[in-house]
Formats: C-alpha cells, structure tokens, sequence
C-alpha cells in the first residue's frame, strides 16, 4: 500500500504547488481540485470511506465548480498583476510559520495514541445522521446558519444591478 | 454471498487490472451498442431507415466509424489552453470508469462492493462536471464557454433533485450500499417504483438533465452553439467525449435500476440475475432515446426554472413525506 500512497502525497502537493503558483486563476482553481481529490483518496486509506466520499462530493464536485463560476464572473482571469511588495510577503509569512508551528510538533510527536478501528456499523446512515444531529448538533446549526448567510449574500450581489430595471423575461 | 475480483484472482493489483478490463469491455460494448440503437431509434421514431449498409442491417456501422475516427488528423485550434484542453476528454471520462465498477450486475457478480456506494456514483459525478468546464474554457471558443457553462449551471441543479429522489430510497432502506438496496427490494416484495412514483420519476427527469440529453440538451444545442463545448475537438478527443456520454446513460440507468427496479430480481434462476439488470437498464435507456426523438428542446431559462421551482420542491415534499410515512408506519 505504500506506492499508491506515495502517488497520493505526490498529487496532492502537485495539486496545491499549482493552486497556489498558477498565473491563471482558472489553473489555480483546477490544481486545488486535483490536490482535494487526493486528500479525498488519503481518508480512504486512512480508513474513512464516508468522508473520501464527502470530500470528493462536496468539495471537487461542489466547491470548485463553485470557484470556477466565481472566476467567470470576475473581470480578469488571467495576468493579474497585484505586485509582491514586502508587505504581502510579510503577511503571507504569518500563515506560513503558524501552519508548521502547528504541523511539525504533531509529525515529529511518535507518541499519539492511533485512532480506535471502527466497526462497519460505524458507518450507517443512521449512526451517521444520529450523530450529526446529536453529538455534532452545535457545529451542524452553526453550519446551516452560515449556509443561509451565503445564500443571502449571494441574492443581494445578484439582485442589485436589477434595481431600477424592468422585469424582462 | 458476492465474491469480488480481489478473493478470485488473490491479488490486489491483478483484481484492479481485471475490474478495469471488465470495465473497459463493457463500456466499450455498451456505446457501440447504444450508438447503433440510437440511429435505429431514431430512424424507426422518423420513418427512417437508419444505417443499413455495413454489416448485417447496418450494424458495424458504429465500428467503421471508430476506426475513422481514431485514424483522423487531430486538429486543435490556436490560442488554446493546452493543458485544459489536452485533459478534458480524460478527466471527463476517469470517473465514469470508476462508477461503472460500483455495481452489482447479480447477487454474485459485482466489480467491487462499497458501503456508499450510491453515493460514490455522484461524486464521481461531479469530477466529470470539472472536466466539461476545463474543455469548454479551454478551447479559447464562445460557443464552446456558454456550452460549458450551460452544462455546469445544468449539471449542479439537477444533482440536487437527483440526490433527494434517491434519498427517498435511501431512507426506506437505510443503506447507501447498491447491493442492499436492490436486496431490500428482493425482501420487501416490491419494486420501489411502486411505493415511490413521485422520486422515480423525478429522478428519470433528473438523469435525462445530468445526462445533457435532449429535451435538456442545452449545452450542446446545435442550433446556437454548434455543439457546445465540444465544439473545437476532433478525432479521439471529440470521441471521448461521446464515449463518456453514452456511459454516463448506462451509470444513470444502472442506479435507477438499482434505486427503483429491483436491480438484478427476476423471475428464473439466479444466473439470470445480470440479463435482468441489463434488461432493465437498457428499458430506461431506450426511454431517454424516446424522449429525445419525441420532446422539443427546452428553452435554457424554462430549464433552470423547471429545476428550481418545480424539481426541487417537489423532491423536499417527496422526501419530507417519505420520512413521515416511514416514523408512522
């Protein structure tokens, strides 16, 4: 299992070197569908085929269509020249060395207990569905109102240059 | 009991080389087939002969047409977006190899056997919407963008509606596993369509949608976008594309087999299981090849509306109903 495991790792990085290197921003949104679906095949092997699903479902087939269209709608898909002043740089590091202050301990720490194997009963839509409205209950409301704010957001931006405009079909 | 490719052969590389042969086989059939019983549909619905010439009753046709198209100068347009342009036909057609495998052709005869499976077959769905949209972007080409636009805006509406007619299922028997749920199908006695007419049949209207199938062939509606975002390929890549539509047909038609059909049952023996699975599947493919000959195409904003205003509740009702029936019966 450790050369596919390996092709993973290696499309992953592959996918988001492209995400976040590509001039294109189309390319940019396709390397980080590319690096998701990779993570997707990486909870596989970790043993969580719902969730390879779900990553899968929602964030190829879901969040980056949503990223495309995004892009469309925007003025300039490609050659944008924002310039890399200092400040950028600078502020771009502060991510950079939060995440590895972050990762480095968990990689280098050997001691972390591994996850329990979950029996396939784990796995049913009710387990699945009890568990999400009733141990996950807080974070899945908290989702659904954020899910609800976008959806209005997304109805203002599409509605205002309609103002003052006859209703045509 | 199913045994899978992996305890007959042994080996884990040898039963993936083999499920992808399968696979590819079948595939490969399968659009031959369906692109002949298309022409002969279609000319049947017309008063047509339909392909006559080569082979017995025209049925080589399909293959002097690959052959011709395999051996054809590819020609790509300037100004490209090589990569996207280059990879469009592959990521379009990758995941519907792996769909393909999920299914369970008979009690004993399935490719690879997975918990989610049901759901697996539409995120794998949603790779091929991607693919759609890197080769309309690519191929530097208005008819080919608004194609491929069309189609995606197309393609996430009608994901929604798909995925709740098949919850409906999924709620009745509790199990997003194929296999399971054309078993509770065999154990309840009936086929779902019985107890769920409204979700089979939002789901056909669903499938002929994801599908880009007349009457909701939009995307590619020659009359204004030439062929939509497949416009600027030729040669394999055009054929890929095709490949992949005719292969979608099967997948939507094999999960609604599973979903409402009753899968593989049927009378007989069980060695008769895949007949059935294929007979069934191959009925609601030649209803989607009647309603393309038979409706008009549909305006693009008759479509969205249809699928939000009408497709979505109805499905929300649908389930919403199926739950309340369920915890009272």
């Amino acid at each position: 299992m450790t050369i596919p495991v390996g092709l993973l790792m290696a499309l992953c990085i592959a996918g988001a070197f492209i995400a976040v290197s590509a001039k294109n921003v189309l390319h940019a949104v396709f390397g980080l569908a590319i690096a998701l679906l990779a993570v997707g095949g990486m909870f596989l092997y970790l043993g969580s085929p719902f969730v390879a699903t779900m990553e899968v479902l929602i964030y190829v087939g879901g969040i980056s269509v949503a990223m495309v269209f995004a892009v469309m709608l925007s003025q300039a898909i490609s050659s944008v020249d924002e310039g890399e002043g200092w400040v950028r740089r600078a502020l771009g590091l502060i991510p950079a060395v939060a995440f590895l202050a972050v990762i480095i301990p968990i990689l280098t720490n050997h001691g972390l207990p591994p996850a329990p194997e979950l029996p396939a009963a784990a796995w049913s839509v009710e387990a699945i569905g009890r568990a999400l409205l009733t141990h996950y209950n807080l974070v899945f409301e908290m989702l659904s109102v954020v899910l609800l704010l976008a959806i209005l957001g997304a109805i203002a931006i599409a509605q205002r240059p309609r103002k003052g405009e006859e209703e045509t079909s | 009991m199913s045994v899978t490719f992996e305890q007959l052969l042994g080996s884990p590389l040898l039963a993936l080389l083999a499920g992808v042969a399968a696979v590819m086989g079948l595939l490969t059939v399968n659009a031959l087939f369906l692109i002949y019983a298309e022409r002969k549909v279609s000319a049947r619905m017309q008063f047509r002969l339909g392909p006559t010439e080569v082979g017995f009753a025209g049925t080589l046709q399909t293959v002097a047409d690959m052959l011709k198209l395999i051996s054809k100068q590819i020609i790509s347009p300037k100004h490209i977006d090589k990569p996207l342009y280059h990879l469009a036909p592959l990521v379009v057609f990758a995941p519907v190899i792996a769909s393909t495998a999920l299914f369970p052709f008979s009690e004993a005869w399935s490719i690879v056997d997975v918990n989610i499976g049901l759901v697996l077959v539409f995120a794998f769905g949603g790779i091929g919407i991607i693919g759609i949209f890197m080769g309309g972007w690519g191929s530097n080409n208005k008819y080919a963008l608004l194609g491929a636009m069309r189609s995606v805006a197309q393609n996430i509406s009608y994901e929604i509606p798909l995925l709740l007619s098949a919850l409906s299922v999924v709620l009745m028997t509790q199990s997003m596993n194929l296999r399971e749920i054309t078993v509770a199908q065999g154990e309840a006695g009936f086929w779902f369509i019985l107890v769920q007419p409204v979700a089979a049949v939002i789901y056909l209207i669903a499938a002929v949608a994801e599908t880009n199938r007349a009457p909701f062939d939009i995307p590619e509606a020659e009359s204004e976008l030439i062929a939509g975002f497949h416009t600027e390929y030729s040669g394999m890549g055009f054929a890929m594309f095709f490949f992949a539509e005719y292969s979608n047909m099967l997948i939507v038609s094999m999960v609604g087999t599973v979903l409402f059909l009753g899968g593989w049952s049927g009378p007989g023996p069980a060695v008769l299981g895949p007949i059935w699975f294929l007979a069934k599947t191959y009925s609601i493919i030649f209803m989607m090849m009647w309603f393309r000959w038979t409706f008009p195409r549909l305006r693009f904003d008759q479509l969205m509306s249809f699928a939000w205003a009408i497709m979505i509740p109805v499905s929300i009702a649908n389930l919403i109903a199926t739950a309340v029936v369920l915890k009272v019966v």
